[in-house]
């Protein structure tokens, strides 16, 4: 009996092994999900009379060049969606860096000052809720260049929640630190460097990682209506060009946004961690 | 005791409510702290003990009174007064070097480095974190954190330390370890300390003096106990030392007193609504309600509240006042007790003595919201004895010693502050008052006759009979109470708790009054008035003018009340329900063998004396409602009492019986409520 239990246990090992391993464990589920979304997509596809393309059309339209060589570039707007991005990544890295920069200064101040903080709060509250696009007009109003007028949105649509997250971080800062730092008379800029920093730190990493999302969605929304290159261009170009293969590059474009986006958010929350570590 | 580096002087502190209104969270709190002492603050939750230590350290600001310390006052935080803080507040983003280094950086910067350095090291060596110098809080366990908190306050060296509760999150095992590094620490360091504690072996352990707290709102010092044990202190020779039980037991016994207290009464000021939601009584019922039968013996005591009645000071505030005369003290008594009366100005050791059943009477629950009179007492002789060159209290000593007959003395009241006075002045002679003396109980307004009759040698009572008996050559005067104790109470308003608790404000309103009345009296502008008002056949009679005229020194060098105390009515805390005086009284009974000291005494007197009321009354009236200091009473015969050493005073007293401690049951229906009459068959 324990023999031949022993046996069939050592049979099923090499199978059941690596579909146990921690990583399959993880991949397991988002794997056999998305494959079955594919598969749903496909075969609706085939239904679909106006030639909307499923998965396998979208891949074998959109190869080449699209995809096997990013970084094509045949002059004017007709470039690969590498440079695309670059484009695009350009933007939002002015703009956000700029929203980064100034919102947590407007932060700080109207967290510190009681007044500001009252006196503000509507306007932020307000403003936050506005969308990226109702912001487009008057930037291009302001700023007569496509360019300028785009990186104004990114920054006016990232400011808030970084602005707000850091005010609220000043707020939250426990009595205990504050009282230490009142017992010991601790001067400003120990004040500053080494309890007001770290304590508003999480928060601030917060705001920046609400605002980079935020930004992504803006510069895509901009560089649609107008712009001379960029992903959000891409999108609309093909859209207008009208060819056979124009929804694959649609389509494609959609995956690759979805996926820069993920990967900003990461990025930011793996820098906030990064920096919460040094201090926590 | 040092000259006090830190003084705490009469500090409140109160808390808007949210929802409007006050929270009293510290009320009148007086302290003196001296240079190197070690003191701690014990209580119950929420009774203030946190309060106090951020006031201290400036983080927090008083409403009225102010913190000195060195006599500057404390108005912000600094180093000087280093705080460690109940969850130890350590920055958890940077090390243990760190943290210690940014107090000591911050301190000391007009120091090199290296010297700064050195301070960092020589703290982390002293706590012995030596090996987790390097580590984050987080990696800490509680004991370590609290340790890195002690370091970084002491190596800063600040003149106060404040410890809030400081082991109260640690085991039993490091918590006992880190009271003795603190100790230690402290001792060497020399750097004076509070600490706020729950713990009673903790406070015992560590301090110089325990602070007890009574219970908020409004919460005061109720008891400061001082530990005279050796140093240095170590855990296990401190629970052998004789005197560790009984301090022990001295705080567990004020903790107990205060949580029944906490039980059995409603806190005067939550109960009372606001003077302007109250409505004024217009309908019959109401008034019917606010009608009161007050007791009274004829006697310049009443004054005030004959004037209260005379200027319409009680119909102002909707109180039909209806004053009932008795001529013997114990006729008066019985009334009060049978409810008959629902208040009476009574001698100022009777609400004790009522509620304790002195003198094999049943106990009756009595309160005394305030005081009404002070002093104005004699001692009086008859003539013979001025013949016989007896002039002062060792003559009337020499004159006992020679002969046998006993000295019969005429009191109002057995057990009543005239009666406790005059033994307390006969025995600080050397006379034991129960073998020398005869006391009588007679009225006072028998003693008169007594004396002319030779009945008496001589009596105690109020200025106005002493006076009397002089102006008649039938006595003259051997002592006043500023031989025996100036100030002391001597009239009090008492009713029963009962009454109080369901007539809360109608007693507040008497107070009241009674205060308007009390203060006209004093204002010496005002004695024509008096006088007239005095003579008046409800009060002292028409024969009474002349004599008080006399005695209000209006302008007659020759006569004899220059040399008699004159009545305090108002002035300096005069309507303060004191319980320290209580405390005398309570000494007194059991010096005489008439009751057992009670070890509950706190509870007792904490339910007898309602200053809360006074003190209400005192706020209504717009005046400054004072509460008694807790300097020990000088009494002008005798060592000065302490409040909180009764017992040593005890037996330091001359021909005190028998000082049995025992536990004194209260009477339970006290706080019996209007909602809650219905008998239970059970109990």
């Amino acid at each position: 009996m324990t023999s031949l239990s022993a046996t069939s246990r050592s049979k099923r090992r090499p199978a059941a092994s690596w579909l146990r391993s921690p990583l399959a464990n993880q991949i397991k589920a988002p794997v056999v999900c998305i494959g079955l979304t594919l598969v749903l997509w496909q075969f609706l596809a085939q239904f679909n009379s106006e030639g909307f393309p499923g998965p396998i059309q979208v891949i074998s339209q959109t190869w080449d060049p699209y995809i096997i060589n990013p970084f094509f570039d045949d002059g004017g707007t007709s470039k690969g969606l590498g440079l695309q991005l670059l484009i695009s990544l350009q933007r939002v890295a002015v703009g956000y860096s700029l929203a980064a920069v100034i919102g947590i200064a407007a932060g700080l101040a109207i967290g510190l000052n009681r007044f500001l903080r009252r006196g503000f709060d509507p306007l932020i509250q307000v403003l936050r809720t506005v969308p990226p696009l109702a912001w487009l007009p008057i930037s291009l109003l302001l700023f007569q260049q496509a360019d300028s007028a785009a990186i104004f949105v990114i920054f006016i649509t990232a400011v808030w929640p970084i602005v707000i997250n850091t005010a609220v971080g000043i707020n939250e800062i426990p009595q205990d630190y504050t009282n230490v730092a009142r017992v010991l008379r601790l001067r400003k800029r120990s004040y500053l460097g080494d309890i007001l920093m770290p304590a508003t730190a999480p928060y601030v990493f917060t705001g920046l990682r609400i605002a980079i999302g935020l930004a992504w969605l803006a510069i895509v929304a901009a560089e649609m209506l107008k712009a001379d290159g960029g992903i959000g261009f891409f999108i609309w170009d093909a859209y207008n060009a009208g060819g056979d293969t124009s929804t694959s590059q649609i389509i494609l474009a959609i995956v690759v946004i979805g996926l820069v986006g993920l990967a900003l958010d990461r990025l930011v929350g793996a820098v906030g961690t990064l920096v919460a570590k040094g201090g926590k | 005791m040092d000259r006090a580096m830190v003084t705490v002087d009469n500090v409140t502190r109160s808390f808007n409510l949210p929802k409007g209104g006050t929270y009293v969270a510290l009320k009148d709190i007086n302290l003196n702290i001296a240079e190197g002492e070690f003191i701690s603050l014990i209580g119950h939750s929420g009774c203030g003990k946190s309060t106090l230590l951020n006031l201290m350290a400036g983080l927090d600001q008083a409403n009225t009174g102010g913190i000195l310390m060195d006599s500057r006052q404390v108005t912000d935080p600094g180093p000087d007064r280093m705080v460690v803080f109940q969850n130890y507040s350590l920055l958890p983003w940077q090390s243990v070097r760190q943290n210690i280094a940014l107090a000591v950086n911050n301190v000391m910067r007009e120091s090199s480095q290296a010297e700064r350095h050195e301070r960092v090291e020589q703290s982390i060596a002293l706590v012995g974190l030596g090996h987790a110098a390097d580590k984050l809080p987080a990696e800490l366990s509680g004991g370590m954190k609290q340790r890195v908190a002690i370091a970084r306050a002491l190596a800063i060296r600040p003149r106060l330390l404040l410890l809030d509760e400081p082991f109260g999150a640690l085991d039993a095992l490091t918590r006992g370890n880190l009271q003795q590094q603190l100790m230690q620490i402290c001792q060497q360091a020399g750097v004076t300390t509070v600490m706020v504690t729950h713990s009673v072996d903790e406070a015992l352990l560590l301090s110089d003096r325990v602070v007890c707290l009574t219970n908020g709102p409004a919460a005061g010092i109720g008891q400061i106990l001082k530990v005279s044990l050796p140093r240095p202190r170590e855990r296990l020779e401190v629970m052998e030392h004789p005197d560790y039980y009984r301090l022990r037991g001295e705080l567990i016994n004020f903790l107990q007193q205060q949580r029944r207290l906490k039980q059995n009464r409603q806190p005067l000021s939550t109960s009372l609504p606001s003077p302007s939601v109250r409505q004024p009584a217009s309908d019959a019922v109401a008034m019917a309600q606010r009608t009161v039968r007050i007791g009274y013996l004829p006697g310049l005591d009443i004054a005030p509240m004959a004037v209260a009645l005379d200027r319409g000071f009680f119909s102002d505030r909707n109180i039909q006042l209806i004053p009932v005369v008795f001529h013997r003290w114990q006729q008066m008594e019985e009334q009060l007790r049978a409810g008959d009366l629902q208040l009476a100005i009574t001698s100022a050791s009777t609400p004790l003595a009522l509620t304790l059943g002195l003198h094999s009477q049943p106990s009756w629950p009595a309160i005394t919201p305030m005081t009404v009179t002070r002093s104005g007492n004699a001692i009086c002789l008859a003539q013979r004895f001025r013949d016989l060159h007896v002039h002062t209290l060792p003559d009337l000593a020499a004159l006992l010693n020679a002969r046998d007959e006993r000295l019969r003395l005429a009191v109002g009241q057995k057990g009543s502050m005239q009666d406790l006075l005059l033994r307390h002045w006969l025995a600080s002679g050397g006379i034991n008052p129960d073998q020398a003396v005869d006391f009588q109980v007679l009225s006072p307004l028998a003693i008169q006759s007594a004396l002319r009759n030779g009945e008496i040698d001589g009596f105690i009572a109020g200025r106005y009979r002493v006076a009397k008996a002089m102006e008649t050559g039938l006595g003259y005067v051997l002592a006043t109470d500023l031989d025996i104790w100036s100030g002391h109470p001597e009239k009090v308003l008492t009713c029963h708790q009962g009454w109080a608790a369901n007539n809360e404000l109608l007693l507040l309103d008497v107070c009241s009054a009674l205060i308007r009345g009390g203060q006209f009296c004093e204002n010496g502008g005002n004695h024509d008035n008096l006088v007239g008002l005095l003579s008046r056949p409800q009060w002292l009679g028409i024969d009474a003018a002349l004599a008080l005229q006399r005695q209000f020194n209006l302008g007659n060098a020759q006569n004899t009340s220059n040399l008699l105390p004159l009545n305090r009515y108002h002035s300096d805390r005069a309507h303060v329900a004191n319980s320290a005086e209580g405390a005398w009284i309570l000494t007194q009974f059991s010096r005489w063998g008439w009751n057992p000291f009670p070890r509950n005494r706190l509870e007792l007197l904490g339910q007898v004396y309602r200053n809360d009321f006074c003190s209400a009354a005192l706020e209504q009236e717009g005046l400054a409602a004072l509460s008694p200091d807790r300097y020990p009473i000088e009494l002008a015969c005798g060592g000065p009492f302490d409040q909180d050493e009764p017992l040593s005073y005890l037996e330091a007293l001359p021909f005190n019986h028998n000082t049995a401690i025992a536990v004194t049951p209260l009477p339970s229906g006290a706080v019996r409520r209007a909602t809650t009459t219905t008998e239970t068959p059970a109990s």
